[in-house]
Protein backbone atom coordinates (compact mmCIF):
# COMPACT_ATOMS: atom_id res chain seq x y z
CA UNK A 1 0.00 0.00 0.00
CA UNK A 2 1.46 3.13 -1.16
CA UNK A 3 1.01 6.79 0.67
CA UNK A 4 2.38 9.99 -0.44
CA UNK A 5 3.01 12.91 1.93
CA UNK A 6 2.84 15.97 0.95
CA UNK A 7 5.48 17.85 2.01
CA UNK A 8 3.88 21.40 2.03
CA UNK A 9 5.54 22.88 4.93
CA UNK A 10 8.45 23.04 7.31
CA UNK A 11 7.99 20.81 10.39
CA UNK A 12 7.65 17.71 11.40
CA UNK A 13 6.89 15.06 8.55
CA UNK A 14 9.20 12.42 9.62
CA UNK A 15 6.55 11.36 12.31
CA UNK A 16 3.00 10.17 10.51
CA UNK A 17 5.47 9.02 7.94
CA UNK A 18 6.98 6.21 11.08
CA UNK A 19 3.57 6.35 12.23
CA UNK A 20 2.32 5.10 8.53
CA UNK A 21 4.53 2.89 8.21
CA UNK A 22 4.26 0.68 11.18
CA UNK A 23 0.90 -0.29 10.34
CA UNK A 24 2.11 -1.50 6.75
CA UNK A 25 2.00 1.80 4.18
CA UNK A 26 4.88 2.00 2.05
CA UNK A 27 5.57 5.62 2.35
CA UNK A 28 7.41 8.46 0.61
CA UNK A 29 7.41 12.29 1.21
CA UNK A 30 7.25 14.64 -1.57
CA UNK A 31 5.91 17.74 -2.99
CA UNK A 32 3.80 16.59 -5.39
CA UNK A 33 1.36 13.14 -6.09
CA UNK A 34 3.40 10.75 -7.86
CA UNK A 35 0.34 9.18 -9.65
CA UNK A 36 0.39 5.49 -7.98
CA UNK A 37 -0.06 6.07 -5.17
CA UNK A 38 -3.25 4.56 -2.87
CA UNK A 39 -3.22 7.52 -0.65
CA UNK A 40 -2.36 10.86 -0.67
CA UNK A 41 -1.75 11.81 3.33
CA UNK A 42 -2.55 15.72 3.78
CA UNK A 43 0.03 16.50 7.16
CA UNK A 44 -0.67 18.65 9.84
CA UNK A 45 2.07 21.87 9.67
CA UNK A 46 1.72 24.92 8.24
CA UNK A 47 -0.95 27.46 8.55
CA UNK A 48 -4.34 27.35 6.67
CA UNK A 49 -3.95 30.25 3.82
CA UNK A 50 -0.17 29.42 2.64
CA UNK A 51 -1.11 25.31 3.08
CA UNK A 52 -4.74 26.01 1.49
CA UNK A 53 -3.30 27.79 -1.43
CA UNK A 54 -0.38 25.33 -2.08
CA UNK A 55 -3.23 22.35 -2.19
CA UNK A 56 -5.83 24.69 -4.75
CA UNK A 57 -2.75 24.61 -7.10
CA UNK A 58 -2.28 20.63 -7.00
CA UNK A 59 -6.60 20.39 -6.65
CA UNK A 60 -6.54 19.76 -10.52
CA UNK A 61 -4.00 16.42 -10.23
CA UNK A 62 -6.03 15.54 -6.58
CA UNK A 63 -9.50 15.13 -8.69
CA UNK A 64 -8.04 13.13 -11.41
CA UNK A 65 -6.36 10.64 -9.22
CA UNK A 66 -9.63 10.76 -6.90
CA UNK A 67 -11.44 9.46 -10.02
CA UNK A 68 -8.95 6.60 -10.17
CA UNK A 69 -9.65 5.67 -6.06
CA UNK A 70 -6.92 7.42 -4.57
CA UNK A 71 -8.21 7.86 -1.20
CA UNK A 72 -6.81 11.22 1.18
CA UNK A 73 -6.02 11.15 4.24
CA UNK A 74 -5.87 14.55 6.16
CA UNK A 75 -3.99 15.12 9.51
CA UNK A 76 -4.74 18.25 11.99
CA UNK A 77 -4.27 21.14 9.59
CA UNK A 78 -4.46 18.39 6.75
CA UNK A 79 -8.05 18.16 7.59
CA UNK A 80 -9.00 21.45 7.71
CA UNK A 81 -8.00 22.30 4.49
CA UNK A 82 -9.85 19.80 2.82
CA UNK A 83 -13.38 22.10 3.90
CA UNK A 84 -14.48 24.87 2.30
CA UNK A 85 -13.18 27.74 3.93
CA UNK A 86 -10.86 29.06 6.16
CA UNK A 87 -10.03 31.76 8.40
CA UNK A 88 -6.07 31.48 9.78
CA UNK A 89 -3.81 34.38 8.21
CA UNK A 90 -6.94 35.75 6.05
CA UNK A 91 -10.11 34.33 4.60
CA UNK A 92 -8.79 31.76 2.38
CA UNK A 93 -10.57 29.27 0.16
CA UNK A 94 -9.99 25.25 1.25
CA UNK A 95 -10.22 22.19 -1.02
CA UNK A 96 -14.11 22.26 -0.44
CA UNK A 97 -14.37 18.11 0.08
CA UNK A 98 -16.34 18.99 3.45
CA UNK A 99 -18.73 21.47 3.68
CA UNK A 100 -18.36 24.36 6.52
CA UNK A 101 -15.60 26.28 8.05
CA UNK A 102 -12.23 26.12 9.71
CA UNK A 103 -11.90 29.29 12.78
CA UNK A 104 -10.39 29.54 15.97
CA UNK A 105 -11.76 27.78 19.24
CA UNK A 106 -14.10 30.61 20.25
CA UNK A 107 -14.18 29.94 24.02
CA UNK A 108 -12.99 30.82 27.63
CA UNK A 109 -9.43 27.96 27.42
CA UNK A 110 -5.95 28.07 26.68
CA UNK A 111 -4.77 28.13 22.97
CA UNK A 112 -3.36 26.50 21.54
CA UNK A 113 -4.73 23.38 22.95
CA UNK A 114 -2.80 21.04 23.78
CA UNK A 115 -2.84 17.32 24.76
CA UNK A 116 -5.35 14.34 24.70
CA UNK A 117 -8.60 14.17 24.84
CA UNK A 118 -10.88 11.67 24.75
CA UNK A 119 -12.61 11.26 21.39
CA UNK A 120 -16.37 9.94 21.15
CA UNK A 121 -17.67 8.09 18.29
CA UNK A 122 -21.57 9.83 16.97
CA UNK A 123 -22.24 7.77 13.47
CA UNK A 124 -19.63 6.43 11.91
CA UNK A 125 -20.50 4.92 8.13
CA UNK A 126 -17.02 4.59 6.95
CA UNK A 127 -15.70 1.97 9.56
CA UNK A 128 -12.98 3.49 11.17
CA UNK A 129 -13.88 3.79 14.59
CA UNK A 130 -14.05 0.60 16.20
CA UNK A 131 -12.02 0.06 19.31
CA UNK A 132 -11.58 3.83 19.71
CA UNK A 133 -14.85 5.27 21.25
CA UNK A 134 -14.01 6.58 24.46
CA UNK A 135 -10.36 6.85 24.28
CA UNK A 136 -7.62 9.52 24.81
CA UNK A 137 -6.12 11.29 21.37
CA UNK A 138 -3.51 13.87 21.27
CA UNK A 139 -4.47 17.35 19.86
CA UNK A 140 -2.33 20.35 19.08
CA UNK A 141 -4.31 23.18 17.56
CA UNK A 142 -6.23 26.64 18.15
CA UNK A 143 -8.37 26.10 15.24
CA UNK A 144 -11.57 23.55 14.46
CA UNK A 145 -13.83 23.12 11.76
CA UNK A 146 -17.66 24.27 12.47
CA UNK A 147 -19.63 21.37 10.75
CA UNK A 148 -22.10 19.04 11.65
CA UNK A 149 -20.76 16.33 9.42
CA UNK A 150 -18.01 14.49 11.52
CA UNK A 151 -18.59 10.70 12.90
CA UNK A 152 -16.33 11.77 15.61
CA UNK A 153 -16.11 14.63 18.61
CA UNK A 154 -14.36 15.56 21.25
CA UNK A 155 -14.79 18.89 23.15
CA UNK A 156 -12.28 21.89 24.78
CA UNK A 157 -14.29 24.94 24.98
CA UNK A 158 -16.49 24.00 21.89
CA UNK A 159 -17.52 20.57 20.73
CA UNK A 160 -15.70 19.78 17.51
CA UNK A 161 -14.93 17.09 14.71
CA UNK A 162 -12.36 14.65 15.45
CA UNK A 163 -13.27 12.76 12.30
CA UNK A 164 -14.60 13.52 9.73
CA UNK A 165 -15.28 11.47 6.32
CA UNK A 166 -16.86 10.96 2.66
CA UNK A 167 -16.48 8.30 -0.23
CA UNK A 168 -12.27 9.18 -0.44
CA UNK A 169 -11.30 11.03 2.23
CA UNK A 170 -10.66 10.91 5.97
CA UNK A 171 -9.79 13.74 8.35
CA UNK A 172 -8.46 13.70 11.65
CA UNK A 173 -7.90 16.56 14.00
CA UNK A 174 -6.24 15.06 16.44
CA UNK A 175 -2.77 13.57 15.19
CA UNK A 176 -3.14 9.70 15.14
CA UNK A 177 1.26 9.25 14.45
CA UNK A 178 1.61 11.32 18.20
CA UNK A 179 -1.73 9.29 19.81
CA UNK A 180 0.01 6.42 21.41
CA UNK A 181 -2.17 2.87 21.03
CA UNK A 182 -5.60 4.86 19.98
CA UNK A 183 -3.40 6.31 17.10
CA UNK A 184 -2.08 2.95 16.24
CA UNK A 185 -5.64 1.75 16.29
CA UNK A 186 -7.44 4.75 14.24
CA UNK A 187 -4.52 4.22 11.23
CA UNK A 188 -5.04 -0.23 11.37
CA UNK A 189 -8.58 1.14 10.59
CA UNK A 190 -7.55 3.49 8.09
CA UNK A 191 -5.59 1.02 6.08
CA UNK A 192 -8.39 -1.28 6.06
CA UNK A 193 -10.34 1.21 4.54
CA UNK A 194 -8.10 2.17 1.85
CA UNK A 195 -8.09 -1.48 1.27
CA UNK A 196 -11.48 -1.64 0.89
CA UNK B 1 -11.69 18.26 29.66
CA UNK B 2 -7.99 18.18 28.37
CA UNK B 3 -5.64 15.75 30.50
CA UNK B 4 -2.71 17.09 32.65
CA UNK B 5 0.10 15.57 30.83
CA UNK B 6 3.04 13.36 33.05
CA UNK B 7 6.28 14.31 30.76
CA UNK B 8 9.06 12.45 31.25
CA UNK B 9 12.79 14.31 30.86
CA UNK B 10 15.56 12.48 29.38
CA UNK B 11 19.05 14.74 29.60
CA UNK B 12 20.80 13.32 26.76
CA UNK B 13 24.83 13.97 26.58
CA UNK B 14 26.70 12.58 23.62
CA UNK B 15 23.85 10.25 22.87
CA UNK B 16 23.11 8.75 26.22
CA UNK B 17 21.15 9.88 28.97
CA UNK B 18 22.35 11.70 31.88
CA UNK B 19 20.77 13.57 35.22
CA UNK B 20 22.50 15.49 38.17
CA UNK B 21 21.27 17.53 40.62
CA UNK B 22 21.41 21.44 40.21
CA UNK B 23 22.93 20.98 36.62
CA UNK B 24 26.12 19.44 38.28
CA UNK B 25 27.18 15.92 38.88
CA UNK B 26 26.66 14.29 35.79
CA UNK B 27 25.50 9.69 36.01
CA UNK B 28 24.90 7.83 32.90
CA UNK B 29 21.33 6.67 32.92
CA UNK B 30 20.68 4.94 29.29
CA UNK B 31 20.23 4.60 25.62
CA UNK B 32 17.76 7.91 24.69
CA UNK B 33 16.05 5.64 22.22
CA UNK B 34 15.23 2.60 25.07
CA UNK B 35 13.96 4.92 27.48
CA UNK B 36 12.18 7.21 25.31
CA UNK B 37 9.66 4.00 24.39
CA UNK B 38 9.87 2.64 28.06
CA UNK B 39 8.52 5.63 29.40
CA UNK B 40 5.94 5.83 25.88
CA UNK B 41 4.82 1.74 27.17
CA UNK B 42 4.37 3.20 30.95
CA UNK B 43 2.08 5.66 29.92
CA UNK B 44 4.33 9.00 29.73
CA UNK B 45 2.33 11.71 27.47
CA UNK B 46 5.33 13.00 26.34
CA UNK B 47 9.12 13.02 25.65
CA UNK B 48 11.83 15.86 26.40
CA UNK B 49 15.05 15.44 25.18
CA UNK B 50 17.34 18.32 26.83
CA UNK B 51 21.01 18.49 25.27
CA UNK B 52 22.81 19.12 27.41
CA UNK B 53 26.26 19.26 25.76
CA UNK B 54 25.50 21.20 22.89
CA UNK B 55 28.65 20.85 21.26
CA UNK B 56 29.37 20.21 17.39
CA UNK B 57 29.57 16.30 17.78
CA UNK B 58 27.01 16.18 20.20
CA UNK B 59 24.86 18.31 18.18
CA UNK B 60 25.01 15.30 14.76
CA UNK B 61 24.09 12.61 17.34
CA UNK B 62 21.70 14.13 18.51
CA UNK B 63 19.86 14.84 15.36
CA UNK B 64 20.27 10.55 15.38
CA UNK B 65 19.42 10.29 18.38
CA UNK B 66 15.87 11.96 17.78
CA UNK B 67 15.39 10.20 14.00
CA UNK B 68 15.77 6.69 15.53
CA UNK B 69 13.26 8.00 18.87
CA UNK B 70 10.65 9.30 16.28
CA UNK B 71 10.80 5.73 14.40
CA UNK B 72 9.44 4.40 17.45
CA UNK B 73 7.76 6.64 19.56
CA UNK B 74 4.63 8.03 19.03
CA UNK B 75 3.72 10.22 21.32
CA UNK B 76 5.09 13.89 20.96
CA UNK B 77 8.60 14.59 21.45
CA UNK B 78 10.38 17.75 22.60
CA UNK B 79 14.04 18.45 21.94
CA UNK B 80 15.84 21.45 23.70
CA UNK B 81 19.60 22.62 24.31
CA UNK B 82 22.02 24.63 22.75
CA UNK B 83 18.94 25.78 19.98
CA UNK B 84 20.37 29.11 18.75
CA UNK B 85 19.12 29.67 15.30
CA UNK B 86 16.14 29.10 13.18
CA UNK B 87 18.45 26.50 11.07
CA UNK B 88 18.38 24.50 14.47
CA UNK B 89 14.78 24.66 15.04
CA UNK B 90 14.21 23.12 11.24
CA UNK B 91 17.01 21.08 11.88
CA UNK B 92 15.03 19.19 14.80
CA UNK B 93 12.20 19.20 13.50
CA UNK B 94 12.91 18.20 10.25
CA UNK B 95 14.09 15.25 11.92
CA UNK B 96 11.29 14.09 13.77
CA UNK B 97 10.65 16.26 16.83
CA UNK B 98 7.44 17.97 17.52
CA UNK B 99 8.29 21.24 19.23
CA UNK B 100 11.23 22.86 20.01
CA UNK B 101 12.63 23.83 23.77
CA UNK B 102 14.34 27.36 23.37
CA UNK B 103 15.64 28.87 26.50
CA UNK B 104 19.14 30.97 26.33
CA UNK B 105 18.93 32.27 22.62
CA UNK B 106 15.08 33.42 23.62
CA UNK B 107 16.41 35.76 26.10
CA UNK B 108 19.51 36.87 23.85
CA UNK B 109 17.40 36.83 20.87
CA UNK B 110 14.16 37.11 21.07
CA UNK B 111 12.86 36.83 17.41
CA UNK B 112 14.27 33.72 17.28
CA UNK B 113 10.65 33.24 19.44
CA UNK B 114 8.39 35.41 16.93
CA UNK B 115 10.44 33.95 13.81
CA UNK B 116 9.95 30.40 15.15
CA UNK B 117 6.47 30.54 15.75
CA UNK B 118 5.92 31.81 12.26
CA UNK B 119 7.27 29.20 10.29
CA UNK B 120 6.39 26.27 12.42
CA UNK B 121 3.38 27.61 14.53
CA UNK B 122 3.39 27.77 18.03
CA UNK B 123 2.19 24.76 18.98
CA UNK B 124 5.80 23.77 17.64
CA UNK B 125 7.47 26.66 19.99
CA UNK B 126 8.12 26.05 23.92
CA UNK B 127 10.18 28.58 25.88
CA UNK B 128 11.78 26.72 29.11
CA UNK B 129 12.22 29.72 31.71
CA UNK B 130 14.68 28.48 33.93
CA UNK B 131 14.10 30.96 37.28
CA UNK B 132 15.61 30.99 40.57
CA UNK B 133 14.81 32.98 43.79
CA UNK B 134 16.65 36.83 44.41
CA UNK B 135 15.35 38.43 47.23
CA UNK B 136 12.06 37.24 47.08
CA UNK B 137 11.67 38.11 43.05
CA UNK B 138 11.69 34.77 41.06
CA UNK B 139 14.72 35.83 38.17
CA UNK B 140 15.00 33.95 34.78
CA UNK B 141 18.62 32.65 34.50
CA UNK B 142 20.42 31.04 31.37
CA UNK B 143 23.03 29.28 30.46
CA UNK B 144 22.24 26.44 32.45
CA UNK B 145 21.38 28.22 35.30
CA UNK B 146 24.78 30.08 35.74
CA UNK B 147 23.94 33.81 34.05
CA UNK B 148 21.83 36.60 35.92
CA UNK B 149 19.44 37.86 33.08
CA UNK B 150 17.85 40.21 35.80
CA UNK B 151 14.78 39.59 34.34
CA UNK B 152 12.00 38.93 36.37
CA UNK B 153 10.41 35.45 35.58
CA UNK B 154 6.55 36.21 35.33
CA UNK B 155 6.93 39.48 33.04
CA UNK B 156 9.30 37.11 31.20
CA UNK B 157 6.85 34.69 30.52
CA UNK B 158 4.24 37.03 29.76
CA UNK B 159 6.32 38.46 27.08
CA UNK B 160 7.47 35.17 25.32
CA UNK B 161 3.59 34.51 24.80
CA UNK B 162 3.45 37.67 23.33
CA UNK B 163 6.23 36.43 21.20
CA UNK B 164 4.52 33.65 20.03
CA UNK B 165 5.36 30.46 22.39
CA UNK B 166 3.07 27.83 22.22
CA UNK B 167 4.13 26.31 25.64
CA UNK B 168 6.14 27.83 28.68
CA UNK B 169 8.89 24.38 30.20
CA UNK B 170 8.97 26.27 33.68
CA UNK B 171 11.77 24.83 35.52
CA UNK B 172 12.76 26.00 39.28
CA UNK B 173 16.59 26.20 39.76
CA UNK B 174 16.14 26.06 43.36
CA UNK B 175 14.14 22.78 43.52
CA UNK B 176 15.65 21.26 40.32
CA UNK B 177 16.91 17.59 41.69
CA UNK B 178 16.45 18.26 45.04
CA UNK B 179 13.42 16.22 45.12
CA UNK B 180 11.70 18.29 47.81
CA UNK B 181 8.96 19.07 45.72
CA UNK B 182 7.83 21.48 42.83
CA UNK B 183 7.87 25.46 43.44
CA UNK B 184 4.54 25.71 43.84
CA UNK B 185 4.42 29.45 43.80
CA UNK B 186 6.67 30.20 41.15
CA UNK B 187 4.75 28.13 38.99
CA UNK B 188 1.18 28.96 40.08
CA UNK B 189 2.21 33.13 39.54
CA UNK B 190 3.49 32.25 35.90
CA UNK B 191 0.23 29.82 35.38
CA UNK B 192 -1.77 32.60 35.87
CA UNK B 193 -0.38 35.69 34.34
CA UNK B 194 -0.25 33.65 30.80
CA UNK B 195 -3.07 31.99 28.80
CA UNK B 196 -0.93 29.17 27.16
CA UNK B 197 -0.17 25.57 28.75
CA UNK B 198 2.56 25.63 31.62
CA UNK B 199 4.92 22.70 31.90
CA UNK B 200 6.31 22.72 35.94
CA UNK B 201 9.83 21.15 35.75
CA UNK B 202 11.96 20.44 38.97
CA UNK B 203 11.37 19.14 42.42
CA UNK B 204 9.66 16.22 42.03
CA UNK B 205 10.37 13.21 44.89
CA UNK B 206 6.89 12.02 45.70
CA UNK B 207 3.98 11.16 44.15
CA UNK B 208 1.88 14.00 46.22
CA UNK B 209 4.38 16.83 44.38
CA UNK B 210 2.95 16.21 41.61
CA UNK B 211 -0.95 16.48 42.66
CA UNK B 212 0.11 19.82 44.02
CA UNK B 213 1.58 20.72 41.19
CA UNK B 214 -1.05 19.84 38.62
CA UNK B 215 -3.27 22.15 40.71
CA UNK B 216 -1.63 24.85 39.26
CA UNK B 217 0.18 23.70 36.06
CA UNK B 218 -1.35 21.91 33.00
CA UNK B 219 1.97 19.75 32.98
CA UNK B 220 4.16 18.02 35.45
CA UNK B 221 8.48 17.30 34.41
CA UNK B 222 10.20 14.83 36.17
CA UNK B 223 13.28 12.81 34.87
CA UNK B 224 15.39 11.39 37.87
CA UNK B 225 12.85 10.07 39.99
CA UNK B 226 11.40 8.27 36.53
CA UNK B 227 15.03 7.03 35.82
CA UNK B 228 15.63 5.62 39.52
CA UNK B 229 12.62 4.08 39.57
CA UNK B 230 11.98 6.04 42.64
CA UNK B 231 8.00 6.37 40.93
CA UNK B 232 6.46 4.62 38.23
CA UNK B 233 4.16 6.29 35.68
CA UNK B 234 1.71 3.61 35.82
CA UNK B 235 1.46 3.78 39.44
CA UNK B 236 1.64 7.53 39.35
CA UNK B 237 -1.17 8.30 37.37
CA UNK B 238 -3.62 5.58 39.23
CA UNK B 239 -2.85 8.30 42.61
CA UNK B 240 -3.76 11.06 40.62
CA UNK B 241 -7.14 9.79 39.19
CA UNK B 242 -7.55 8.42 42.55
CA UNK B 243 -7.38 12.27 43.79
CA UNK B 244 -9.88 13.38 40.62
CA UNK B 245 -7.03 14.81 38.54
CA UNK B 246 -7.79 13.46 34.89
CA UNK B 247 -4.75 11.54 33.54
CA UNK B 248 -4.60 9.08 30.27
CA UNK B 249 -4.32 6.04 31.53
Amino acid sequence: MKATVINYGVGNLFSIKAGLEREGFNVIISFFPQGDEDVIVLPGVGAFSAVASYLNSLKGKFEELRERGTKFLGVCLGMQVMFEEGTEGGISKGLGWFKGKVDRINANVKLPHIGWDKIYVKNDPCGLTEGIDGKYVYYVHSYVAYTDNYIAYSDYGVRYPAIVCNDFAVGTQFHPEKSSNTGKIFLRNFYQWVKR
Amino acid sequence: MTTKRIIACLDVKNGRVVKGVNFLNLKDKGDPVELASRYEDEGADEIVFLDIAATVEGRRTLLEVIKNTASVLSIPLTVGGGIRTIDDVSRILGNGADKVSINTAAVENKRIISEASEQFGAQAVVVAIDAKRVNNDFIVFTRSGTYNTGLNAISWAKEVEQLGAGEILLTSIDKDGTREGYDIELTEKVSKSVNIPVIASGGAGKMEHFYEVLKVADAALAAGIFHDGIIRIPDLKKYLLSKGVEVRI
